[in-house]
């Protein structure tokens, strides 16, 4: 039986290494801040910052709440005293924001059917490659653009589709004249497209790792093609990384201020433009208010509605549907 | 009695007679009236581009030089500073610039709210022309500092028969996708309304044949935008001709871009910018504010600030800029503004809202 070093006896002092003593010094420091007789409490502790956050968030929406249902005194350009429902009324009554909304939600529609399109056989290709090289190409690539942000992004795409970029410079080798490639519809969804696609592909990535291979092997062993086993295998597997992407996708772009504002020429506004002309431009908060809120309300409806239809996907972290 | 003449005594009657010397010499106020500690530096809030050049030439570098106090320019923009000013005077805080440069119709609005501090008492205001007073509202609660015109700029090669005469020529087929406007409309509603077949008198009443001609001009699918926009758009080729302010045309013609600019028959919208300080400054801030507009209602600096924007100033006798002077963009004299279109800021700034938001119903369309 081995023998207990005594700490009374010089010749066996045991030091501890200097690794464990810290532990220790914290095991006691969170000892002291935080006693065991609180243990109940610690996943309330755990989940306050997030908490505080969310409830900044929340105060925020009830004080726009408040202001929304003032109309702006031009007078003396303060909030008028009296509450009343104008701002609402203005907003339902307006064509103006009734195209701006309409075109928003037909833009994120567009924008998340082209994403997943192009983030599917990337985000698999990433996963299914053998060749190491591939991987950390695909993954250098989808990272890099992280590194700029979304205005350089966009202007970035002024000087490649600008009338003379080099798209049509390109087109012009072959004896096309210049073509207005920008500042229009097509060219804020393409410019969304450009943007949203990482976010797609890291989403899309783990559910397609978590299929297992051998189903595919097995689906082919069965006699199916590799078209056949993608339609049939893959992507019913991968609908959870679809739902989730898809609504990450979809409500960011549905929110976007910049790629309408930069690529969209001024005559393609989504909401979030038309809340900063309210906010900005004409100082009116209360109309502003009421729009944010307003597309606050809109947003959730649509992400109830894919939740109820779909489920939640990887957003629901494993719950049943 | 006896006096001793040392040598100390020799110094001492030297530096009273040179000091009383001075008494006289200087105006009372220099020597009497302490004046406020300097802060460190003072926050002007301006437009960048050429528009920041030229009020560093002529105003921030000069205060600087003569006050020792930094200026710094924080170019966000007029319409987002606004809020900010508006939130931090409602709360007593203390405001995030010391001088907002705006449009007067924008800092008409904060004169209104309120958050403006009077600035009245500026020595320099006596030598200013009425451009610089503020209409309709008591006081100076800011003060006008130069006047612009929203031109009709061109490329030359693009109307080869010679500068276009009526906001009409712009309805042809040709310039399609080739126009800009500002994207709120602004600069254009005045004209548009003359140019639909309608009078200025009926503004702001009666403007169906405003936007008549805003549905018009929507055919031709102009490209809408801010200022820096104009010259980027200007210089890459992608517009023919827009509705802008005069300094961004100049801009775009000194970084190499062939440009003209015109006043067509229908007239163009001539408006102001002005200086004004948010109120909530600490005492010493608020002097050395004031004192940065004084400055810039003086000769030299108007006339080195203008001569960078190629715009008229508010003091008499200043020079045009090479190359303006007759120009359409740089009225000076009475005959000067028979086409051009000056609506008061109070009516614009009740009715702005409305137009800007007429605007977008059609452009948005």
């Amino acid at each position: 039986m081995p023998q207990i070093p005594s700490t009374d006896d010089p010749q066996t002092t045991f030091r501890y290494p200097l690794r464990w003593r810290i532990m220790d010094a914290l095991n006691y420091g969170l000892d002291r801040f935080w006693p065991a007789r609180m243990s109940p409490y610690t996943g309330w502790a755990l989940i306050m910052p997030a908490l505080l956050l969310v409830g900044i968030l929340v105060l925020g929406l009830f004080e726009m709440a408040d202001s929304s249902l003032h109309t702006l005194d031009r007078a003396i350009f303060r909030p008028s005293e009296a509450y009343t429902l104008e701002n609402y009324q203005a907003v339902m009554e307006s064509a103006t924001y009734g195209r701006v909304v309409m075109r928003s939600v037909f833009a994120a529609g567009l924008t998340v059917f082209f994403t997943l399109l192009l983030a599917l056989p990337y985000a698999y290709i990433m996963v299914r490659t053998t060749r190491s090289a591939v991987r950390k190409a695909l993954l250098v690539t989808l990272f890099l653009p992280f590194f700029i942000g979304q205005v350089v992004r966009a202007y970035g795409l002024l000087i490649i589709l600008g009338t003379n970029g080099v798209a049509n410079n390109a087109l012009g080798l072959v004896g096309i004249e210049p073509i207005r490639l920008l500042f229009n519809f097509p060219a804020v969804v393409f410019g969304l497209v450009q943007y949203m696609l990482p976010f797609a592909v890291l989403m899309l990535a783990p559910a397609l790792t978590a299929i297992p291979r051998e189903t595919e092997t097995a689906a082919s062993s069965l006699g199916a093609n590799w078209l056949q086993s993608f339609r049939h295998i893959v992507l019913p597997m991968a609908k959870p990384g679809l739902i989730g992407a898809g609504l990450v996708v979809g409500t960011l772009s549905l929110t976007d201020f910049a790629m309408p504002a930069m690529l969209g020429g001024g005559s393609q506004d989504f909401i979030a433009n038309a809340i900063y002309d309210q906010f900005f431009r004409t100082a009116d908060q209360g109309l502003g208010a009421a729009l944010a809120l307003l597309l606050v309300v809109l947003g959730s409806v649509i992400v109830g509605v894919v939740i109820a239809l779909f489920g939640a996907g990887t957003l629901g972290m494993g719950s049943k549907k | 009695m006896s006096i001793k003449y040392s040598r100390r005594n020799i110094l001492r009657a030297g530096l009273a007679t040179s000091g009383a010397a001075l008494l006289t010499a200087l105006p009372a106020s220099r020597l009497f009236a302490q004046e406020p500690e300097k802060p460190s530096e003072i926050i002007v809030r301006a437009w960048g581009g050429e528009w920041v050049e030229s009020l560093k030439k002529g105003v921030s570098d000069r205060f600087t030089e003569m006050t020792g106090i930094a200026v710094r320019h924080d170019l966000t923009e007029d319409n987002e500073i606004q809020p900010k000013v508006w939130a931090a005077v409602a709360q007593n805080r203390v405001p995030p610039i010391h001088i907002n440069w705006d449009t007067t119709t924008n800092a008409t609005k904060s004169a209104l709210r309120g958050v403006t501090e009077d600035i009245s008492d500026l020595t320099n205001l006596a030598n200013t022309t009425e451009l610089a007073k503020p209409v309709g509202l008591d006081g100076y609660p800011m003060v006008n500092t130069y006047g612009y015109v929203y031109v009709l700029a061109y490329r030359p090669d693009a109307f080869p028969d010679g500068p276009p005469k009526s906001w009409r020529d712009l309805l042809d087929p040709k310039f399609k996708g080739r126009i800009a406007l500002y994207n709120d409309g602004i600069g254009f509603h005045f004209p548009a309304q003359v140019a639909g077949g309608g009078s200025l008198e009926d503004i702001p009443d009666n403007m169906d044949a405003c936007w008549d001609f805003v549905r018009e001009m929507k055919e031709q699918n102009p490209l809408l935008g801010e200022d820096p926009d104009f010259t980027t758009w200007f210089q890459n080729g992608e517009i023919d001709a827009a509705c802008t302010i005069s300094t961004n045309a100049l801009a775009a013609k000194k970084n190499g871009v062939e440009l003209a600019w015109t006043v067509p028959e229908e007239g163009c919208k001539f408006d102001t910018d002005c200086l004004w300080i948010p109120k909530g400054l600490p005492e010493n801030e608020l002097y050395w504010a004031k004192q940065y507009i004084n400055l810039a209602l003086s000769q030299e600096s108007q006339q080195i600030w203008l001569d960078g924007l190629g715009l008229p100033g508010v003091i008499e006798g200043l020079t045009p800029p090479a190359g303006l002077a007759g120009d359409p963009s740089y009225p000076t004299e009475p005959e000067d503004f028979e086409h051009l279109i000056r609506v008061s800021s109070a009516v614009q700034v009740q009715n702005e809202s409305d137009w800007f938001a007429k605007f977008k119903e059609i452009m948005q369309g």
